[in-house]
């Protein structure tokens, strides 16, 4: 594992922002974080980055501490914050500059080449571009810098669609080239297109994990009957689970194969059918909207992953 | 340290940087040909209707009635102790508060360097920039000396005496003023222990306002504690000064150790003491802190500040930005 954390928990006083959080992010992983605000996603890259010190447990990058060893961490990781703010007197490209200089390593040719990737006039001082451009220089000097791991905190806020590809498209040469990405977004489409594995926080604590090759397997299919759905049968009981059912119309969920489903679909008596991606969405939601009750907590029995 | 780090810290303060130094020069230098404008007799009646707060002049009036003295006064001038105190305060307080207050702080830290060394770049160019002040302060000093002139008295009018070819002085006349030059007056290095004295204020006073930025966010509150404190600080002085029953106040107060002027004094009148820490009798008993010992006070002090910031600024969390 490139990164790891056990028990990672930070506390301001009364507050919790991160509780007892353990995971591991593979190399060449793309690693997606979601959550509502104030879930905890951004405490848990800043406790990364040694920024705060953990109330409890540790983080490691490489095997370093992220705490104890934070200068030799930010040699390895690149980092894009939520709201990245550069030096305002700064032209675009002295700050391109700076941030090639002051790293090892660092290579102003690639980070101009990422800025013309993203249409960015680098000559324009920091305090006159619009917020979106500001996005775009933290972007080219971060995604520049040849570490291997880059951790994006919500990178495409601010940025038109198109950037949004572009960012994404950046994401995936990222792996590609085999360095490993932490992505933090509120845009679930996104996660969903770029992620090998997301984790869900909530309250400050990991509540759910989920790879996306198994989610991309699972669908949903909704039935609208005459009457009452009949008994499923007991080769297919493993494969579904019945999610709602109400007046004639049931939603039912299969983790794997739509194929050995299609043939008992056929045999019912149905008014109408869709079978659709289950999606991030309703994972997301399954979470934001259920009362926390501890780390994997899952009432409905819906959710096969685990933290 | 780091290279990029300085370059950046640098290009930020150049222009206040420039501005200052611009700024006490130019100041130093027409205050030197103030001095030449003013006779030193006219100067000195104007002086005697004041003798009665004689005790708020940090030298006697009669160090006043010399050009030295005269022009050591620059040194206690509010444009000098502004441009030394706004540069280091306002560069102090940008260390932490201020990188922290416009969100920089945050992707500066992402980058593989310590928090030491941003304290450190920061901090090197707030005290070269002290520094640099003080000498351009002591150059526009040194300046004025060289081109300006003085009037003064000139020696009594002589009478020849017929056929002896005896001049003899002639009390009844009327003296004339003539022109000498200043730098005939007055040797420029007496002024060297009066802008260190300066660089020492603005060394603590650049320790201090660091040391209020190393814990704090904003950078606005940063400035307002450390000028309450400097307010506080000066009203403690002239409490002290102003009545015998609050003179324990000067104690307690940094501007005890600011002296410019006495230093002069010193400077011209025991030149051997002027880079004394401490002064003793005949009988090597102490008897006070020499210029140098004030001006230790000062560093000590910036120093122990300096050391708190780093502890506190590496210790501390950062928090997100606003």
């Amino acid at each position: 594992m490139l990164v790891e954390t056990h028990g990672l928990t930070k506390r301001y006083r009364q507050v919790t922002a991160l509780s007892d959080c353990t995971l591991g992010v593979a190399r060449g992983e793309i690693f997606g974080l979601l959550g509502p605000n104030g879930a905890g996603k951004t405490t848990l890259l800043r406790l990364l980055l040694g920024f705060l010190r953990p109330t409890a447990g540790r983080a490691t990058v490489e095997g370093l501490d992220c705490h104890r060893q934070s200068v030799a961490v930010r040699g390895r990781v690149a980092y894009l914050p939520g709201d990245a703010r550069l030096f305002r007197q700064m032209r675009g490209r002295d700050a391109l500059a700076f941030f090639a200089g002051i790293r090892a390593g660092g290579s102003l040719a690639r980070s101009r080449q990422l800025a013309e990737r993203l249409e960015l006039d680098l000559s324009r001082r920091v305090a006159f571009m619009s917020t979106g451009m500001r996005q775009k220089l933290a972007l080219a000097a971060t995604l520049a810098a040849d570490t291997p791991l880059v951790i994006l905190d919500e990178p495409t806020a601010n940025l038109d669609p198109t950037v949004r590809g572009i960012v994404a498209r950046l994401v995936l040469e990222a792996r590609e080239r085999g360095r490993t990405v932490m992505f933090s977004s509120h845009v679930l489409s996104e996660v969903e297109e770029v992620c090998d594995r997301v984790v869900i926080l909530r309250a400050g604590q990991l509540v759910h994990t989920q790879p996306m090759a198994e989610l991309r397997q699972r669908h949903r299919i909704r039935l609208q009957l005459p009457g009452e759905l009949p008994p499923i049968p007991e080769s297919l009981r493993g494969q579904l689970t019945i999610v709602a059912r109400d007046d004639g119309a049931v939603t039912l969920e299969t983790p794997s194969e739509l194929s050995p489903l299609l043939g008992w679909l056929a045999t019912l008596p149905l008014v109408d059918v869709r079978i659709e991606p289950v999606g991030l969405r309703s994972i997301y939601d399954h979470y934001h909207h259920a009362p926390a009750s501890g780390p994997n907590a899952d009432s409905r029995g819906l959710l096969t992953g685990s933290p | 340290m780091n290279r990029s780090l300085l370059k950046k810290c640098l290009s930020e303060s150049r222009l206040l940087l420039l501005a200052c130094s611009l700024g006490l020069y130019l100041f130093c230098w027409l205050r030197c040909w103030v001095v030449g404008q003013f006779e030193m007799a006219r100067f000195q009646a104007v002086l005697e209707q004041f003798r009665d707060f004689e005790r708020f002049s940090p030298v006697p009036f009669e160090q006043l009635f010399t050009f030295a003295g005269r022009v050591a006064l620059t040194y206690d001038e509010p444009v000098v102790i502004l441009c030394v105190s706004v540069w280091a305060i306002s560069r102090g307080s940008d260390v932490v508060s201020g990188e922290l207050g416009r969100g920089t702080m945050e992707m500066l830290l992402a980058q593989p360097v310590s928090r030491l060394q941003v304290l450190a770049s920061q901090v090197s160019v707030t005290i070269a920039g002290v520094g640099l002040l003080c000498v351009f302060a002591w150059l526009g000093t040194a300046t004025g000396i060289q081109t300006t002139t003085v009037k003064e008295l000139g020696p009594p009018p002589t009478w020849q005496v017929p056929g002896l070819g005896l001049k003899v002085p002639n009390p009844l006349a009327e003296r004339g003023t003539v022109e000498v030059r200043l730098r005939d007056k007055v040797d420029v290095r007496v002024f060297v222990p009066a802008a260190f004295n300066l660089f020492c204020l603005g060394y603590f006073l650049a320790g201090l306002s660091t040391l209020m930025s190393s814990w704090d966010r904003y950078r606005w509150r940063t400035i307002g504690l450390v000028v309450g404190f400097y307010v506080l600080q000066l009203t403690m002085k002239i409490a002290g000064i102003a009545s015998d029953s609050m003179a324990w106040l000067l104690r307690l107060t940094i501007f005890t150790a600011y002296e410019p002027e006495a230093f002069v004094s010193t400077a011209v009148n025991r030149p051997d003491e002027v880079w004394s820490v401490w002064i003793v009798d005949s009988q090597s008993r102490f008897q006070d802190l020499g210029p140098l010992g004030y001006d230790l006070i000062l560093l000590v002090l910036g120093t122990l500040a300096l050391v708190a910031a780093a502890v506190i600024f590496c210790r501390r969390d950062l928090p997100a930005p606003l």
